[in-house]
């Protein structure tokens, strides 16, 4: 193997980035990485493990991994937090009553070590939905705010119907590029 | 590519000229030779609807789509097209049926997805008193404590309000579950109980719902036609396609167990072998997929 091929080699392993999406049981995590993917939104049952689907986006493969919400599930979160890139919380809008649950495993994950590095992002997801509290009302909840271990974005969305995902996503993968190539 | 060559020149040319050559020779039309000779089952049906769906003649083409109370008048148009004497009850009777199994089978089709599009509602009485229904026949011995209840986790729901798990399959998953549990008490009994394994353990319902999408997704794209064909010799039905749910839920427990998976994180890498099995299974045209004999209630 010539200097020149590890070099490029080198050069595509830089443009592959690790996504995990965690949150709470129906959050609309695999319904956000259908949507992602082109895939129909329709017909999406409870995931028991994960998902992994691999998507290109602004000459970025991204590595997605989608895994189970429901509680029996989060133990095995930390299976998956190796060299993630960057996290994506999902968190339904209109279940208020989970709200102050979906905060408190949120502050979890940010202490995870592992997870340090990770930029994060957070979809106020089901803003088609007419019970949603607005993107404002998530940020106050999950004291978005007070978060100084990690970088974050949050973004209203709709998995459901596709609306806002990108400019969400968009910022994730800026957010990684400045921290992984500065000079870029 | 030159499978595609061929296929256009098969189905634009040649079908044509080796049908012409075969009336000839036998003095017979395609589906009198089909209908005439086969026996009945899927291997005639299939064939029956491959000819009908490539016909060139409009009343042919639409034979696939007839309504059941337009089944008579449809053999006999058919019958004229093609110049059969009417008095061939033979004939009669063996398209009569496979027209019956063939536009049955899009019907079918229609009704489980207007079930699936029917989104669990907790205002709704009748969906109630089916959730509650299926507590009590897995659990008769345990009262539920409240509607909202960690309980609900026992049968394999994720939280405390199952309303939210029936999401993508809608009130299809929760009839699916309630039929199995109703006409295979036992079974379900036991399998929920195996269910609950301390290292091969998993969600009951939750899989229950799965395995409704694994059916559904079958049916929808023609899959379960060769099954289907075999099992009924006429209208298939809606317990038919709860049936195989519960041929699924049942042979997916066996699966399971026998294949040891590390954990409830590699579900999704089962159930994709699993789908591939069934799939494999569905391609033989003797296919009949149902439950070994049980005891009913």
């Amino acid at each position: 193997m010539g200097l020149l091929t590890i070099l490029k080699k080198m050069r595509e392993k830089e443009r592959e980035l690790r996504l995990l999406v965690l949150g709470l049981d129906n959050a609309g995590k695999t319904t956000l990485l259908k949507r992602l993917n082109g895939e129909d939104v329709g017909g999406t049952s409870p995931t028991l493990g994960f998902n992994i689907k691999t998507l290109e986006h602004r000459g970025f493969q991204l590595h997605v991994w989608d895994v189970g919400g429901q509680s029996s599930l989060r133990s095995y979160w930390r299976n998956y937090f190796e060299s993630t890139d960057g996290l994506v919380w999902v968190v339904d809008s209109s279940d208020h009553e989970r709200l102050r649950l979906c905060a408190r495993e949120l502050r979890a994950l940010l202490r995870e070590e592992r997870l340090a590095g990770a930029s994060l992002l957070v979809f106020a997801n089901k803003q088609d939905l007419p019970g949603a509290l607005p993107a404002a009302d998530i940020r106050q909840a999950l004291e978005l705010d007070s978060i100084r271990s990690h970088r974050w974005r949050l973004q209203g969305c709709s998995a459901f119907t596709g609306r806002d995902l990108l400019p969400g996503l968009d910022w994730l993968l800026d957010d990684i590029g400045a921290r992984l190539c500065p000079i870029d | 590519m030159w499978a595609h060559v061929w296929g256009f020149l098969y189905s634009n040319y040649f079908r044509f000229w080796l049908k012409w050559v075969l009336r000839l020779l036998t003095g017979k039309c395609e589906l009198q030779r089909l209908l005439g000779g086969a026996e009945a089952g899927a291997r005639r049906t299939l064939s029956v609807e491959h000819s009908l769906e490539s016909s060139k003649n409009k009343v042919l083409r639409n034979a696939v789509h007839v309504e059941e109370a337009e089944v008579e008048k449809c053999v006999r148009d058919v019958m004229k097209e093609k110049k059969i004497g009417q008095k061939d009850t033979r004939f009669k009777t063996n398209l009569r049926i496979s027209l019956l199994q063939i536009s049955g089978y899009k019907k079918l089709y229609l009704d489980v997805e207007n079930l699936r599009k029917v989104p669990y509602d907790s205002e709704n009485e009748e969906h109630e008193e089916q959730l509650i229904e299926l507590w009590h026949l897995l659990m008769p011995h345990e009262n539920l404590k409240a509607r909202i209840s960690k309980q609900w986790c026992d049968i394999g729901f994720q939280g405390d309000d199952p309303k939210t798990d029936f999401r993508g399959m809608g009130l299809l998953g929760l009839v699916n579950l309630v039929y199995f549990s109703k006409h295979y008490t036992n079974e379900a009994r036991q399998i929920l109980s195996r269910s609950n394994h301390p290292k091969l353990g998993y969600s009951y319902a939750i899989v229950g719902i799965n395995l409704t999408e694994m059916a559904y997704s079958l049916l929808k794209n023609g899959a379960l036609k060769g099954h289907l064909y075999n099992m009924v010799s006429g209208l298939p039905q809606m317990e038919h396609f709860h049936q195989f749910y519960c041929y699924l839920v049942y042979e997916f427990d066996k699966f399971w167990f026998e294949e040891e998976p590390e954990s409830i994180m590699h579900f999704n890498q089962y159930r994709e072998k699993f789908h591939e099995k069934i799939k494999g299974l569905l391609l033989d045209h003797n296919v009949l997929l149902t439950l070994p004999d049980t005891k009913k209630p």
